[in-house]
């Protein structure tokens, strides 16, 4: 019953006019983000990240979700209508959704993906409602020694399970910690990397390195490597759903659902698994096989476009309840909980009930007016797949400089950015990860010091880890999850050559 | 021997040397905890040494491991990239002496220079420079408004009226 009390609060704060209008700028600038190519929600969060100097956090909190939320509704309808695959987590999407659309279903395949958005985004929030309290509740009794495993844990997942090369992963991961040092040390106050510059006392904002990483490298390689391909469009048809597809549609978004949210949950973030994993159980079970890959089903836009939503959600659930991140855009949401001096952890629900509460009503608005954007007014979403690619790009420059000099108004800032933006450059194209770089950065810092805390507990001895049953148990999960990938593999090859 | 994918080795290596350089200079007040804050960055520098040498000998034989064909071309279109970069650094050398409006037309203008070269399509008429500019500079001003009179976050001006 509390929850319910805590919730009908959080509907009522949320639904002021105010904070209504915040969540219907949140949304429609995150439908726009997810469509138009180069930009993602990490970045558009990021580059609004200054409105936290003057807005109150609330409203702020309530405006950024809306562009998480809206960014995936978006996303979708580029990775139907266009032949490019936009963000991994709509790549799966892409595959039958671009096949439906050939066929001139694209109306259908966009039905399909805005309302399973809407079933699995409204689900995984009422478990997001039930579960977190219940998470944040028992993260009280988490000492130091477990955060700071929690954290390697979700080191770990970001950099060495996901993804293609562990290697890649892991400089990727070390390279956003060298970048989380620079600045004083949280506990000593002693100064780290600065090179006797002032700007880089306070450290590096995760504005910068966020929009550096992702706009300003995305520009750059746009520039470099993708002038002469040219994007087509597939045709567009009425968007509407036959019966038999609503019929076909239903069960796979709730399998999908059922799919996605635990993957959001653990802190072994990331859409990918997921959706590849309802697009093979769809295919599995479908009794229309011989509609994969060649005419469309709709079933593979519906699961793994389901699978996406619900895993996005309950990502809030590590974020709300542990602060940890795990993924790009969670990371620059807990950046904008610290630029309030707010700390996303078990206390958040008791320190500052009114926001989580309000947070979390305004996700069940938001899906709404996201079905509401997305279904009738699609047509006018499409329309923005036609802005040529050299004012787009010009475009995304001018809004990157405005987030970066807008949080320290500083123009060395601009230099780093433009650093930070080859950085990316070069990582994009040698095919190394980004969320590592960004969930280290952020969290290394916080790592660092569970772990200085942790071993102040233990009086300086390691053992500390290995004696608390909750941390022993912690590092045998760590331990799984980096090995038995590998010995799983290992064993497939020891059994495919006796 | 793949010398582009060794050079990103190198560069990784470079990294983990400033910072194991940087590591040394730092002070090791531990205290209770036994280790202080030298310590992440002797093991994210040494970490970085690891994977840079690793990088290395991957490339050494051929390559990079399960790597993904980057889209787009074979070789990059640098006089595009120059525009671009161009761009972006007049931003950041001019925006406190004329403005963040009239600095952002000029980031737009010559981004879109570059992006117009990379397609094959350069026009260098004086009118597209200055139409691009002007562009530039409407979708500036609204954003520098919104900062300065809703938000009150000052950016910089060409004059202090707060209009450009």
């Amino acid at each position: 019953m509390d929850t319910w009390n805590a919730l009908m609060q959080g509907f009522a704060t949320a639904a002021t006019p105010v904070n209504l209008l915040w969540a219907l700028l949140g949304c429609t600038i995150g439908t726009a983000v997810g469509v138009l190519p180069g930009i993602g929600p990490a970045t558009a969060v990021a580059m609004l990240l200054p409105i936290t100097l003057k807005v109150d956090p609330t409203a702020s909190m309530i405006f950024f979700a809306g562009i998480y939320y809206g960014a995936m509704y978006g996303g979708s309808t580029t990775s139907i209508l266009m032949n490019t695959p936009g963000e991994a987590g709509s790549m799966v999407t892409a595959m039958e959704g671009n096949r439906m659309a050939k066929s001139g279903r694209a109306g259908a395949a966009l039905a399909t993906a805005a309302i399973g958005s809407f079933v699995a985004g409204t689900i995984a929030t009422v478990g997001v409602t039930l579960l977190a309290p219940w998470v944040a509740e028992n993260a009280v009794k988490l000492g130091p020694p477990e955060y700071f495993l929690l954290m390697v844990l979700a080191f770990c997942t970001v950099s060495a399970v996901l993804g293609k090369s562990t290697l890649r992963g892991l400089t990727a991961l070390f390279v956003g910690l060298a970048l989380g040092l620079v600045g004083l040390d949280q506990i000593s106050g002693q100064a780290r990397y600065t090179f006797e510059t002032p700007e880089l006392m306070d450290g590096l904002e995760v504005v910068l390195i966020a929009v550096g990483l992702f706009a300003v490298a995305e520009t750059l390689y746009a520039v470099l490597y993708e002038g002469r391909v040219v994007e087509t469009q597939n045709r567009m048809s009425r968007v509407h759903m036959t019966r038999a597809e609503w019929k076909r549609s239903w069960p796979a978004w709730l399998r999908a659902t059922a799919i996605g949210f635990p993957f959001g949950t653990v802190p072994a973030g990331g859409s990918e698994i997921p959706t590849f994993l309802s697009y093979a159980t769809e295919k599995k079970l479908s009794p229309h096989k011989d509609e994969f890959g060649t005419t469309g089903a709709i079933e593979g836009v519906a699961g793994p476009e389901a699978a996406n939503n619900a895993a996005i959600t309950a990502t809030l659930i590590p974020l709300l309840t542990l602060g940890i991140p795990t993924s790009n855009t969670t990371a620059i949401l807990l950046g904008a909980f610290q630029n309030y001096g707010i700390n996303p952890g078990p206390q958040l629900f008791d320190a500052n009930a009114a926001l989580v509460w309000a947070l979390i009503a305004s996700l069940y608005i938001g899906n709404v007016m996201l079905l509401v954007l997305n279904l009738p007014l699609v047509g006018l979403w499409v329309k923005l797949l036609r802005i040529p690619k050299a004012p787009l790009y010009a475009g995304i420059l001018i809004f990157a400089t405005v987030g970066v000099y807008g949080m320290r108004q500083s123009a060395f800032d601009l230099v780093l950015l433009y650093a930070i933006g080859l950085l990316g450059l070069v990582m994009r194209r040698f095919d190394f990860p980004t969320a590592p770089v960004v969930v280290g950065m952020i969290l290394g810092p916080l790592a660092e010091a569970q772990m200085r805390n942790a071993l102040s507990i233990g009086e300086g001895k390691w053992s500390v880890f290995l004696e608390r049953p909750g941390s022993l148990a912690l590092l045998a999960v760590i331990a799984g999850v980096v090995f038995l990938p590998r010995l799983l593999r290992l064993r497939r090859k020891l059994r495919r050559s006796p | 021997m793949n010398k582009l994918h060794a050079a990103v080795g190198a560069g990784t290596l470079a990294l983990g040397a400033l910072i194991v350089a940087g590591a040394t200079q730092i002070r090791s007040d531990a205290g209770y905890g036994g280790v202080g804050p030298n310590f992440l960055p002797w093991v994210v520098g040494l970490a970085l040494l690891a994977c840079g040498a690793l990088l290395v000998r991957e490339a050494a034989r051929g390559g990079f491991r399960l790597m993904e064909e980057p889209s787009g071309a074979e070789s990059g279109h640098w006089p595009g990239f120059l525009w671009v970069s161009a761009g972006i650094l007049c931003t950041a050398g001019l925006i406190t002496r004329i403005g963040f409006v009239l600095s952002c037309g000029l980031c737009f203008m010559l981004a879109v220079r570059g992006f117009k070269s990379a397609q094959g399509l350069q026009d260098r008429s004086p009118v597209s420079w200055l139409r691009d500019l002007l562009i530039g500079m409407a979708i500036a001003a609204p954003v520098y408004w919104m900062f300065g009179k809703l938000l009150a976050i000052s950016l910089p001006g060409l004059t202090a009226t707060g209009w450009i």
